[in-house]
């Protein structure tokens, strides 16, 4: 992974005692969230027979993988081998693990060595919905950068900058924020907040613009592919 | 502690089949020793918990995905 924060999911789209799969430039990644509100992501292989983890169940502070139910702490350390309930589980038998910071109703990854500063925190935030992109995160960043956003009225909210790594919508205050995951080369996630607590009318017409968006995005590009 | 001597049967890319042992025997935290390394016979002496060392043999009887093992052979040390 490069250096730095990345944004992998909505803070409220991950309940306590879930786990969803992702991807962070290619690499296949489990962001789960253990009883006590903690998250965690790591590489989403299960050591023993490379299961993905995000198949598995949390119970309490560890995940077991649904393979053959090895159980793993929040450190990423195997701790129960059902097969082997007498074993003393080595503590070679680990799962790569990643830095975690929620910040700004987003869960952020680094890598586990990273020096970059974690994101800033920013309150008031509602989450709309995340949208994934058949589109390189350059090339959607590029075109949101270049029309804006499609507000709730459908029309566009113009870019505002670049804040801790979210992109701001909106003027003369922002009032939509979207935090663009490289997923893989080829395809970007976006997710996607707004300020204060819009009505629900509000974010269901948001989250209906961001299809929008979607569209627009696949279409000029597959456009764009069919003119050269 | 629990010792083993295995012979591996197959089509080999013994460099490739070496560093797959050598990586299992590591997330498994057991001692493993290289003996001959040929292209059809593959000999390793491992030592550790007897549960990591039947770990060890089946992850070791699937193998790289560049080498096939057609039979497994356990001796005790």
């Amino acid at each position: 992974m490069s250096a730095g924060w990345y944004p992998l999911a909505l803070a409220d789209g991950i309940e306590p005692g879930t786990s969803a799969g992702t991807q962070l430039f290619g690499k296949e990644l489990v962001v789960w969230r253990d009883a006590g509100g903690a998250a965690h992501v790591w590489e989403d292989r299960c050591p023993h027979r490379g299961m993905r983890l995000s198949f598995g169940f949390v119970r309490g502070d560890r995940i077991a993988c649904l393979y053959h139910g090895w159980q793993f702490d929040g450190a990423g350390q195997c701790r129960a081998i059902p097969a082997h309930p007498h074993l003393d589980v080595p503590e070679t038998i680990k799962v790569a693990t990643y830095r975690v910071a929620e910040r700004a109703g987003v869960i952020w990854a680094a890598d586990a060595h990273t020096e970059a500063p974690e994101p800033a925190a920013r309150d008031a935030l509602t989450p709309i919905r995340s949208l994934y992109v058949d589109r390189p995160v350059a090339a959607v960043r590029a075109a949101l950068a270049g029309a804006g956003f499609p507000g709730a009225d459908g029309a566009p909210l113009p870019f505002a900058g670049d804040a801790g790594g979210l992109l701001a919508f909106g003027a003369p205050e922002p009032v939509l924020f979207a935090a663009l995951q490289p997923f893989a080369a080829g395809r970007t996630a976006l997710h996607i907040l707004a300020v204060g607590a819009p009505a629900a009318e509000d974010r269901v017409a948001l989250a209906g613009a961001a299809e929008v968006l979607r569209r627009a995005l696949e279409g000029a590009s597959a456009l764009a592919e069919a003119a050269a | 502690m629990p010792r083993a001597s295995y012979v591996f049967l197959g089509r080999f890319e013994p460099a490739s089949f070496a560093e797959f042992v050598r990586h299992r025997a590591a997330r498994l935290a057991i001692a493993a020793e290289i003996g001959a390394l040929g292209a059809e016979r593959i000999e390793v002496a491992v030592a550790g918990a007897e549960e990591l060392i039947e770990m060890f043999e089946m992850a070791c009887s699937l193998g790289p995905i560049d080498c096939v093992v057609l039979d497994v052979l356990r001796r005790p040390n």
